[in-house]
């Protein structure tokens, strides 16, 4: 299949693992991933605390930008993405007027939306269908009953009327993609709270409980390791690790990966490709437990 | 359990903090010390559940539309029974208070020139209803709140009244439990203000919260004071099937029908010209004939109510509420289907008898109670005679809570506390070591279940002598059954089972007030309908009744109604 | 339908200690809701069983408690919906607040929150009062009427992520309450208001995690509201705190480059010494993993994001 491809500011910035293990994965799937080299950020729902419509104007200029390409899908490897750019398609397809406003904006630089667009992240793109299927026969290293948290975070689950993919109380997409590459998903309760990374710079304090609160959740589920569709939430959960365990007093020593890294894994890329050591915490064990 | 006591004492002490009870709050003003005791936190208050509207005649969507036409409706929708001068009065400062809670924040849908939309009620004959969507009680509730908080009265909130001391014809305090503690208390007051709502609780089926237990109106009536047209209570044509739960008229005022199983409007055969916006009485009557002549769907007790063709965009906007709440309840999406409905218990007519300043009167030459006030659902001033039109009783919260506020601090500011009797608290101690220390075998829920079935079936819509006199034996057995209760929580803190008992002990003696009334009244009158009296009887029955307490259980007066412009016709819609 | 397990939280102030779960069977009939279901259980097996309600129609706002971990009101949540779900019900207090007993809390924190942002309208003392109404045309209506739908039963308090991690946050239901007024074009104390609600414990301290909308059983849409806050708080230059340096700063990034320079941002949006150099050990080790590109590019033809930023921003 081919994709148009938005990876989103922070995969291109500080999560630069996360778009090198996506482009990794998708060759070994035969994704075509298009990207979207000229697109611009998704305003991370920061943007739009001040002007919606120049937001609404950004994305429709992305959306643009894949059709001129003949493409109908995007990909967004970023719950953040999802989360904003999706509702955003939403008003945009169902508001004639608003549409039609907003192309008014883009038409100087030779866009034009028509509204023709859907916006996946890969994990949804993988966790159903054709996708899942093909995964499930490329998986080359099971990953052995791994126990495996995964954290779903908030922009890619709420508000249901937003985005509606799949219910927030009983989230469901990561763990069909963990349970296909022969993985455990770990239920526990803090899986779709916050990771507190909205507030870092704001209420520093606070952000680490919630980055510690919900790691220690999946700890003392037993998980093995966490698994994030968000690079915001890698953020969080992964280089403020030490300073959130200092914070709520208790030892974590939990190796977080990106969802397209756990999926890589199994697909049998190397721990090298996919960049793991540039976490803080170190994955060895995720490794070593998988054998890769 | 031994009771500690507390004595407090306020100038004014209003009790009951629905829209009667903040509004008149509000209306003491400043330089008194005023306090709220209420069993509910006050935004919990069931004014927050109405969803209709308000009326006024503002004359926004109809200019033709003024004072006098709004004040024929509304004697002839009471049946003729609604007394003229306090009518007039409210109709008067109806427009007023409209403003002055659009002034303190209020929000109200609109017109597109920007002032207040009015539509279409019951029994109205112009669109005089003010609302905010189906909300406009909640919308009201909170403005009102708003202004309590900015004012920061005192608000007991979560304290029980029990009792109300009187002595001497004067009004002394109260006796309160205040329910997280687990304390009983008094509070001295220079003048009380009874806000306690309504008593529908007495009926399976019905719109009213469970705290609608008629608390303020046992209090005043075991304290020797009388009660005025206990008999008259209102059914709302239209609740949720085996819910209760209010489909506001405000659905009909945008354009619903009633339909039954053969799908026919069959309002046509009730009343050709209001058709689904005639009063309820009358309106509840029709759905009830459709159902007992096996018209309801399926045979079934329940006719629907269909939205269908206002349309999705005009259902969203002026009735959203009324959407959720169905698709909630029954799980009907009233965008696709209609909502199968059944008359419910409403509204109670009846309650403290008391005059246009909220005085409190106690006997037919209407003796004042000093110092005591009522206002709202629990009082009878009486505006809403045998029948209450949609959109009127939260107007009469508004405007009697703000005069009998006003009369009550007047009142107060010329008096000083009275003195307490030594006893003051007795039968309210007593009442409440009593049901924690009953060694009994009886239920609360059990018997408040048969309780209420029975009122339901036998001194509902339609009612007859000999059905009443069954009732009035039936009540006699649960009360003997209450004698046995027991209730499983001897705790102090927080008791919901203790308050559970107190208010099944009110519904049942109200229960008693209601049928005896309705058992003497040999006439049919607004929501009073006797088969085996079909007819309104002016020369007898024109006037109000008073049941006072006795040791054999009420005992009944009459006093006249007061007819200033409009004299008795035939009522026809 | 058939027999229902619930789990039943319970704490007895009397005799104190933790609360534990006590299990109750009922048998549930089709239509029944949970608050049907705690009525049987009080009224037929255990009057000590403690919760509030009332109105037993979504509209009071007494029975907001945690069913199967998320908050929800009693009376309008069917029991056959959960069991989709859920095998057994489990009930819960409100999180965040104080447990007085059983499934009722002390609501008193969530009050004085509500006090502390002026929770009623203050018109222009400037303008005369009307004699009729003040105007409002149906949209200025539209904009609070959300808000104003509020029942105050505190489901968005009690599932609130910041509010759990720090209890000095106001806290969804009080900031949408200030929207209340904020958002009235008949309310003239923006200002006022906006100037307490831009400190420590305001609007920049809600995480965005929209669990508040989620819950909300009457659709306020809280978090929403907070933004449109931040927007107000912005439009009247209220520029200091680190959120709206943060917003700013991002503004700019993107409508220069097209993409976000994650690298400066952070050093931009915090202007307390201290705090800045607290970032700096976490930034050289983000530097020496590869994590932190020093130079930030601009995306191609980043001109026309420029043009967009310029005609819908300004300078
Ligand atoms: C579902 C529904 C919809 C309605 N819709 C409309 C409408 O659209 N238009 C209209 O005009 N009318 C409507 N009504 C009627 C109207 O809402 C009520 O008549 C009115 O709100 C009553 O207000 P109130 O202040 O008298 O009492 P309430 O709002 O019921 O307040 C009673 C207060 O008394 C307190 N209290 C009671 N007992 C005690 C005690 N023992 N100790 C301490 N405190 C106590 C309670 O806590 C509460 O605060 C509706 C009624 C219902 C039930
Ligand atoms: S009982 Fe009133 S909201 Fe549930």
């Amino acid at each position: 299949m081919r994709y148009a491809f938005f990876p989103g500011c922070v995969a291109k910035g500080t999560c630069p693992e996360l778009y090198q293990s996506t482009y990794k994965v998708a060759e070994k799937l035969g994704m075509e991933l298009v990207e979207l080299t000229e697109a611009t950020c998704c305003g991370a729902g920061v943007m739009q605390a001040k002007n919606t419509e120049l937001t609404d104007a950004y994305t429709a200029r992305t959306f643009a930008l894949a059709e001129e390409k003949g493409l109908d899908t995007v990909v967004t490897i970023c719950s953040t993405c999802q989360g904003y750019m999706d509702p955003a398609n939403k008003t945009l397809k169902e508001d004639s007027e608003h549409l039609a406003r907003i192309n008014s904006h883009l038409s100087d630089g030779g866009h034009q939306y028509k509204g023709g667009v859907q916006v996946k992240h890969l994990m949804w793109v993988l966790s159903e269908g054709q996708e899942l299927e093909n995964l499930k026969g490329k998986v080359q290293k099971n990953l052995n009953g791994l126990k495996v948290a995964p954290f779903y975070g908030c922009q890619i689950l709420r508000p249901t009327y937003a985005l509606g993919y799949e219910d927030p109380e009983k989230p469901s997409s990561m763990e069909r993609i963990i349970a296909a590459l022969g993985g455990q998903a770990v239920d526990y309760r803090c899986k779709t709270r916050c990771c507190g990374f909205p507030i870092i710079l704001e209420n520093e304090k606070a952000a680490l409980r919630m980055t510690g609160r919900s790691l220690l959740d999946a700890k003392e589920n037993d998980a093995q390791c966490v698994v994030t569709p968000c690079p915001l939430c890698h953020l969080n959960l992964d280089i403020y690790q030490k300073k959130a365990e200092k914070e709520i007093g208790a030892k974590l020593n939990m190796p977080v990966l990106h969802l397209s890294q756990l999926v890589g894994l199994a697909l049998g890329i190397s721990a090298k490709e996919l960049q793991l050591p540039k976490h803080f915490v170190s994955s060895s064990q995720v490794v070593s437990a998988v054998g890769a | 359990m031994a009771m500690e006591e507390e004595v407090f004492s306020h100038d004014l002490l209003i009790v009951g903090a629905g829209l009667a009870g903040m509004r008149a709050a509000i209306a003491a003003g400043e330089g008194l010390d005023v306090a709220i005791v209420s069993k509910l936190h006050p935004v919990r208050s069931h004014s927050g559940a109405a969803q209709g509207g308000i009326a006024a005649s503002l004359g926004n969507s109809d200019e033709e539309d003024s004072w006098e036409t709004h004040m024929f409706d509304t004697v002839k929708g009471s049946d003729y029974l609604g007394d003229q001068d306090a009518i007039e009065m409210m109709v008067k400062d109806a427009p007023g208070v409209i403003y002055e809670l659009e002034h303190m924040g209020c929000v109200f849908t609109r017109m597109d020139d920007g002032r207040v939309a009015q539509r279409r009620f019951g029994g109205h004959s112009k669109p005089r209803a003010c609302f905010a969507a189906d909300w406009t009680g909640h919308t009201i509730l909170q403005v009102l709140y708003e202004q309590i908080m900015k004012r920061r009265v005192r608000v007991y909130e979560e304290w029980y009244m029990v009792s109300l001391i009187v002595r001497d014809n004067v009004c002394r305090g109260i006796v309160a439990y205040d329910i997280d503690q687990g304390k009983l208390c008094v509070i001295r007051a220079k003048a009380v203000l009874f806000a306690t709502g309504g008593y529908g609780r007495a009926f399976k089926i019905t719109s009213n919260a469970h705290a609608n237990s008629g608390d303020g109106i046992i209090a005043t009536y075991r304290a020797g004071i009388p009660l005025e047209d206990m008999e008259f209570v209102q059914f709302h044509p239209t609740g949720l099937w085996r819910q209760g739960i209010l489909v506001s008229e405000g659905a009909r005022g945008e354009g619903a029908y009633i339909l039954n199983n053969d799908g026919e409007r069959f309002m046509t055969n009730y009343a050709p010209e209001m058709m689904e916006l005639a009063p309820r009485d009358l309106t509840s009557r029709a759905i009830q004939t459709e159902i007992n002549e096996g018209r309801g769907i399926g045979g079934q007790d329940y006719v629907y109510i269909d939205l269908r063709h206002l349309g999705k965009e005009r259902i969203l906007e002026r009735l959203p509420q009324i959407h959720d709440l169905a698709y909630d309840f029954t799980g009907v999406d009233c965008f696709e289907e209609p909502i199968p409905i059944q008359p419910t218990a409403h509204y109670s007519m009846g309650g403290i008898p008391c005059t246009m300043e909220g005085q409190v009167t106690c006997d037919p030459g209407n003796t004042p109670i000093k110092g005591f006030f009522a206002a709202g659902e629990c009082s009878c001033v009486s505006v809403h005679g045998a029948n209450r039109l949609g959109t009127n009783s939260l107007l009469e919260a508004v405007v009697f809570g703000r005069r009998a506020g006003t009369a009550a601090s007047e009142y107060a500011k010329g008096e000083v506390l009275p003195e307490l009797p030594d006893d003051a608290n007795q039968p309210a101690r007593e009442e409440i070591e009593w049901v924690l220390n009953n060694q009994g075998s009886e239920s609360v829920m059990a018997i408040k279940d048969d309780l209420q079935t029975s009122m339901m079936e036998n001194c509902g819509i339609f009612r007859t002598e000999e059905q009443l006199k069954s009732q009035l034996a039936t009540i006699s057995k649960l009360r003997e059954r209450f004698s046995k209760v027991k209730i499983d929580d001897k705790g102090r803190r927080f008791n919901t089972d203790l308050i559970g008992a107190l208010e099944l002990s009110r519904l049942l003696e109200f229960s008693d007030i209601i049928v005896t009334g309705a058992v003497a009244r040999q006439e049919c009158r607004g929501s009073h309908y006797r088969t085996d009296h079909p007819k309104r009887d002016d020369e007898n029955w024109l006037k109000h009744t008073l049941a006072y307490r006795t040791d054999d259980g009420p005992r009944l007066e009459y006093k006249p109604v007061t007819i200033t412009t409009y004299q008795p016709e035939e009522r026809k819609y | 339908m058939a027999e229902v397990r619930f789990n039943i939280y319970r704490l007895n102030p009397e005799t104190g200690g933790d609360g534990r779960f006590q299990e109750y069977k009922v048998e549930c009939e089709k239509g029944d809701t949970v608050l049907d279901c705690l009525n049987k259980i009080k009224g037929e097996q255990d009057g000590t069983v403690t919760y509030r309600m009332s109105c037993r129609s979504a509209i009071c706002g007494s029975c907001a408690m945690r069913i199967c971990g998320h908050t929800r009101l009693a009376c309008s949540t069917q029991v056959s919906g959960l069991l989709e779900i859920y095998e057994e019900i489990t009930l819960e207090p409100l999180q965040n607040f104080p447990v007085i007993k059983d499934l009722v809390v002390d609501m008193k924190a969530y009050w004085e929150k509500i006090e502390a942002i002026m929770p009623y309208m203050v018109p222009d003392a400037g303008e005369p009062v009307p004699e009729k109404e003040r105007l409002q045309s149906p949209e200025q209506f539209d904009t609070v009427f959300e808000v104003a739908t509020c029942i105050r039963c505190s489901a968005c308090v009690s599932d609130c992520t910041s509010l759990e991690a720090d209890d000095k946050f106001l806290a969804p239901a009080a900031l949408a309450k200030s929207f209340r007024f904020a958002g009235d074009s008949r309310d003239a104390a923006d200002k006022e208001r906006l100037t307490e609600l831009v400190k420590e414990g305001g609007i920049w301290d809600c995480v965005r995690c929209y669990e508040c909308t989620q819950v909300c059983p009457k659709d306020v849409r809280p978090a929403e509201h907070i933004i449109q806050l931040r927007e107000k708080a912005l439009n009247n230059q209220m520029e200091k705190s680190v959120g709206a340096r943060h917003v700013l700063g991002f503004m700019e990034s993107v409508g220069h480059s097209g993409q976000l320079d994650e690298g400066k941002l952070p050093m931009f949006a915090v202007k307390n010494i201290g705090a800045k150099i607290s970032m700096v050990p976490i930034g050289i080790k983000m530097f020496l993993k590869g994590k932190l590109p020093l130079k930030h590019k601009p995306i191609p033809g980043a001109e026309d994001v420029q043009r967009i930023y310029k005609k819908l921003e300004g300078e």
